[in-house]
């Protein structure tokens, strides 16, 4: 990898940000989670880091590999795509789950069992 | 020398064409006997052929070097007396293998027959043929291991085991005693070579370990031979098929101990001692064996004491200590094979016709098979010592040996009339075999009407007769030469003079004969009316059971004993084998570091890294976690285990060990989804109130504190000594530097696991196969604890209402899965390709870059599991055809090919072989020959990842049967 001082100032600048954005947005996504009041809220928070936060620092290396030229930017997009399938399945599996658990156990939050 | 190589094919054949014999499908009993008899026909004249080598003394020798140092080669050594048995092993073999292929039934499994008859053979000649004493015992064993196979054929026969199991017990242990003497040697000697031990007879017999020596030796030769009082087991393998029993009685088995006996002659004998020991062994098994033969009903019993009897004529002969005497021994050891063996075939004819055995029911068989008859009154004049006979010089020879004066004890006052008072038995017994099963009347209830056999059935026991007659009247012209150098072989220089003639005039050996004959005729004559309707078993000594004997022996060995052990020193529980294990550790431990001293390594916080401190402290604080919620809280515990194992992942980036972090990443991924599944099935525990503990188990609870606070802590300290000491020169550096020119690869870690540690490997894949079929098989009949019995409530939920949505209209969403789960469990089953896709390229860049076939396994496992999760494991089975198990099998035949491949190109094994490869649009692609190893890996352990996964998963579709709970009487 090539030395990232030799990278133009606006670049780094342009990176860094896209660094912090993304990595800000995720540990929000953390606080929310631990924050947050019931299940169903909580699933919403963590996504902030898995899409737009992933989003931010995988633009940042995007960027950062522009530059170097080291390598082209295919990991990157793979990389999104892959998180882009997997991880609505993770929130699905949980969140299907948990309104199963609600609705026999017949709790008032959820709407009831169709039929 | 070239010639002496061809004792590696004599030993070794036999034991291939077993291997093909067994291959043969069940009813090929003319091609089992074709390859059978063309084996032992071509090592016959193959040996044959070797005399010139081995006539005057002469010896071929041929040393294979296997571990030198050790003193351990393989040495085949063939001289005279080896010669001999060699014949004789391989010619009766013959023999016996064509009557085999008339006497064995066509519903019988004849591949296993001739197997098992080949492998014997192959052994014996292994024992007969070996040049290094360790060798010589693992044949030795070998014999007694196939003998017990070979005993027990007809397993479905209560006899047959009882029998089977008696003779392997005795001759097994005695060989392990032999295997104890056999050790003595060396430590005296120096040497386990035969020829350096042969030379040091002095030496062994001055030294104070002679005793000991002599008395374990001596208890091989007797349990193998059968010698008073480990005869008890010779008798009771006569439930064997009559092949075997002509084999093994006659020539080879049996033949073993005083095989040993001899070629050990010149070291051990001539001591009082030897004289003491084994002459008393041999007249008391002498005398009894031919007593007791008289007594017999079923022929092959009285065949079978009348074989104890003369192995112990044999043995006397051995102990006086007189080169005669060890002439007359070979002698008879060579004519008892051939008249022996010839007679159990006709007692093998005789009840394939007539149906029985019993000579109470036999009778009269002249007039029905007059050829079968004449050839086993030939050879029972033989068995008695007629003259004109084998038989008959021999006995002559042991006389003369009787009565001739060897030592001053009460022994060598008794031996003559103990020998004219066996052969009288002799006598009788052989006259009682004749009489009561060819003359007389033919009794009414005979079982089937007899005639006589095929020819061939016939033919060897005809050849057999046939030698007994020309060496009986012909001694000097045919057996002559060959005798004396089987006797040169062992005895050397001191060769006595000897004539083989039958007359010698009139003597006092000729005197013993006829007296012997006379009084045996006479005694038949008196038990006569007494036999014809007796009990099976001599008078008196039929109540003392030797089988019932040894049975209650084993009783209390292997069932009171091993109890009472048991329950002094043993305990179901885990907790205190664990907790004792701990213990000693640390114990052990302490004891070496106050004993040798520990270096103190100072604790310095200077260049402490915050971030990577930080995260060791979660990894910390994860595992501990785990242990502390790991009993009542499991799956908290997995998690935070979880956890942990990612710290130790990022802790491999951190340091630059990229392939590590990969692998422990998936791994620790398919570890947490199967104990996932797994933690269903484990007991439910309830955390309890603490408040009203009593004070012994807090005694308990704090020791147990302690004694894990103290392994732990110990643990570190070692970890943290070994990591800051200053590292010597370690083999890491040829590693990297060596990586590339010798292995072809770049990623140092695998070329390490495929290539310079491959063997390792080996082992490694083997073990993990191991343990996924252990895992299998014991969760294949997994009796969970009753309270997990009943599916769990989730499970009862979802079913309940698949069943309400069944009722509806809705009847095609078969399952909660498909209603509620249906958009994740498509995108998983999608992946599948993925994951394959991913596992492939895992593999390929596996020698270069951070991957392999280990890693690559693990990520297809993942691909199935996901498959099993998404779906469940009724729809994926339905679907998909995993086979797991063939594809461990064909991980390591893979590997273990590649391994052997470097063979064929003359390099040691698992040798690698790297090049490029030039592919189109791929471009240049790594080939090494450890890539097809690391396949090998990658196929292992893959299948052996899912065939867990599929013990797991079909625990929720198979029928369950509790487990029955230990009571608190066996808890205690």
């Amino acid at each position: 990898m090539s030395d990232p001082t030799a990278l133009p100032l606006w670049a780094a600048i342009l990176i860094s940000a896209f660094l912090l954005i993304g990595s800000g947005l995720t540990l929000l996504g953390a606080i929310g989670l631990l924050k947050f009041g019931s299940f169903y809220r909580r699933l919403h928070a963590p996504t902030l880091g898995t899409t737009f936060g992933a989003g931010g620092i995988l633009i940042a290396s995007i960027i950062f590999s522009l530059f170097s030229q080291t390598r082209p930017f295919l990991h990157e997009l793979l990389i999104s795509v892959f998180v882009t399938v997997t991880t609505p399945v993770t929130l699905m599996l949980l969140s299907r789950a948990a309104l199963f658990r609600d609705r026999t156990e017949k709790n008032e939050d959820v709407p009831p069992f169709r039929g | 020398m070239i010639e002496s190589a061809i004792l590696i094919p004599l030993v070794t054949i036999p034991f291939v064409v077993s291997l093909i014999a067994l291959a043969l499908p069940s009813n090929a009993r003319n091609t089992e006997a074709w390859i059978a008899g063309i084996t032992a026909l071509g090592l016959f004249i193959l040996t044959a052929m070797q005399y010139p080598a081995v006539d005057d003394g002469g010896a071929i020798r041929h040393n294979i070097e296997w571990v030198p140092q050790l003193g351990l080669n393989m040495t085949f050594r063939m001289d005279g007396f080896a010669w001999l048995f060699t014949m004789l092993i391989t010619g009766i073999g013959f023999l016996v293998v064509i009557y085999a292929r008339y006497y064995m039934s066509p519903e019988d499994p004849v591949p296993r027959f001739y197997a098992f008859l080949l492998a014997f053979m192959g052994s014996m000649l292994g024992v007969v043929n070996s040049g290094n004493l360790i060798q010589l015992v693992v044949f030795w064993e070998l014999t007694s291991v196939f003998s017990f196979l070979l005993i027990g054929y007809w397993y479905h026969n209560a006899a047959a085991r009882d029998g089977a199991r008696m003779a392997l017990t005795i001759t097994a242990l005695g060989g392990l005693c032999l295997l104890a003497g056999i050790l003595l040697i060396g430590q005296v000697v120096g040497s386990y070579d035969l020829d350096t031990v042969l030379a040091s007879g002095s030496m062994i017999r001055g030294h104070k370990l002679y005793v000991p020596i002599l008395v374990l030796v001596l208890i091989g030769a007797f349990t193998k031979s059968a010698q008073f009082p480990f005869h008890v087991w010779l008798p009771n393998a006569m439930s064997a098929p009559t092949p075997v029993s002509a084999y093994l009685h006659s020539a080879t088995m049996v033949k073993a101990g005083v095989f040993l006996m001899t070629r050990l002659w010149p070291v051990l004998a001539g001591t009082p001692e030897w004289f003491t020991i084994v002459g008393l062994a041999g007249m008391a098994t002498l005398l009894l064996g031919a007593f007791f033969a008289i007594f017999q009903q079923d022929i092959k019993g009285l065949l079978a004491y009348s074989t104890i009897s003369h192995l112990g004529l044999i043995t006397l002969l051995l102990s006086l200590g007189s080169p005669l005497g060890l002439v007359a021994a070979i002698f008879h050891m060579a004519n008892h094979a051939t008249f022996k063996a010839s007679l159990f075939m006709a007692a093998g004819i005789i009840d394939h016709e007539a149906g029985t055995r019993d000579m109470r029911k036999l009778g009269g068989l002249f007039s029905l098979m007059p050829v079968t008859a004449t050839l086993a009154m030939v050879a029972s004049a033989a068995m008695a010592g007629v003259p004109l006979l084998n038989g008959f010089l021999s006995k002559e020879m042991f006389f003369a040996e009787a009565i001739e004066h060897h030592a001053d004890s009460i022994l060598d006052t008794a031996a003559p009339y103990v020998a004219v008072l066996a052969s009288a038995f002799a006598v009788t017994y052989s006259i009682r075999f004749i009489h009561g099963v060819f003359f007389g009347k033919i009794p009414a209830d005979m079982p089937k009407h007899p005639h006589e056999p095929p020819f061939f059935m016939r033919l060897p026991a005809m050849l057999l007769v046939l030698i007994c007659l020309v060496v009986g009247i012909l001694p000097g012209q045919t057996i002559g030469g060959y005798l004396n150098s089987a006797a040169m072989a062992v005895l050397g220089p001191e060769m006595p003079e000897y004539s083989l003639s039958i007359w010698h005039g009139f003597n006092v050996p000729l005197l013993m004969s006829v007296l012997a004959l006379v009084a045996g005729i006479l005694l038949y004559g008196i038990l006569k009316t007494y036999l014809a309707t007796s009990e099976e078993g001599p008078p008196y000594f039929r109540e003392l059971k030797g089988q019932r004997i040894f049975e209650r022996v084993m009783v209390s060995v292997s069932w009171r004993w091993a109890r009472l052990l048991e329950s002094w020193l043993g305990t179901r529980r885990l907790q205190p084998q664990l907790r004792l294990l701990a213990f000693i550790a640390l114990v052990a431990a302490v004891l070496a570091a106050t004993r040798r001293g520990v270096p103190h390594p100072t604790l310095s916080l200077g260049n402490m890294d915050l971030l990577f401190t930080g995260l060791w402290a979660i990894g910390i604080i994860c595992a501990i976690g785990a242990a502390y919620q790991a009993k009542y809280h499991r799956l908290y515990a997995l998690i935070l285990m979880g956890g942990a194992g990612l710290v130790t992942c990022i802790s491999f980036i951190w340091l630059s060990a990229p392939d590590l972090a990969l692998t422990q990443l998936v791994v620790e991924v398919v570890t947490t989804v199967l104990i996932l599944l797994g933690l269903r099935w484990l007991p439910k525990r309830i955390e309890q109130n603490y408040d009203g503990v009593s004070l012994e188990t807090r005694l308990r609870r704090g020791r147990d504190m302690l004694l894990a606070v103290g392994c732990g802590a110990g643990t570190a300290f070692l970890a943290y000594v070994v990591m800051v000491r200053q590292p010597p020169q370690t083999i890491a550096d040829f590693f990297v530097e060596n990586a590339y020119e010798l292995g072809g690869g770049r990623n140092i870690v695998n070329v390490i696991l495929v290539d310079f540690r491959g063997f390792d490997t080996f082992g490694e894949i083997t073990v993990l196969g191991i343990v996924a079929l252990t895992v299998f098989s014991l969760l294949r009949r997994f009796r969970p604890a009753p309270d997990n019995i009943d599916s769990p409530e989730q499970q009862l939920l979802q079913s309940r209402h698949t069943a309400r949505s069944d009722e509806s209209e809705e009847a095609e969403t078969a399952s909660i899965a498909d209603e509620y789960l249906y958009m994740p469990s498509v995108i998983m089953q999608w992946l599948f390709p993925v994951i394959i896709v991913f596992a492939f390229y895992l593999f390929l860049r596996g020698h270069d870059a951070p991957g392999g076939g280990f890693v690559a396994g693990i990520a297809m496992a993942a691909a199935f599991i996901l498959q099993y999760m998404a779906a469940g494991t009724r729809w994926v089975e339905e679907r998909l055809r995993v086979l797991p198990v063939r594809w461990m099998g064909m991980g390591l035949l893979v590997a273990a090919a590649t391994g052997l491949g470097a063979w064929v190109f003359g390099y040691p094994f698992l040798t690698s072989h790297a090049q490029y490869i030039e592919l189109t649009l791929i471009g240049k692609v790594p080939a090494a020959t450890a890539l097809i190893f690391d396949f090998g890996i990658f196929s292992l352990v893959m299948g052996a990842t899912v065939l867990m996964l599929i013990a797991i998963a079909h625990q929720s579709i198979r029928k369950l049967r509790a487990a029955k709970l230990p009571t608190a009487q066996e808890n205690a």
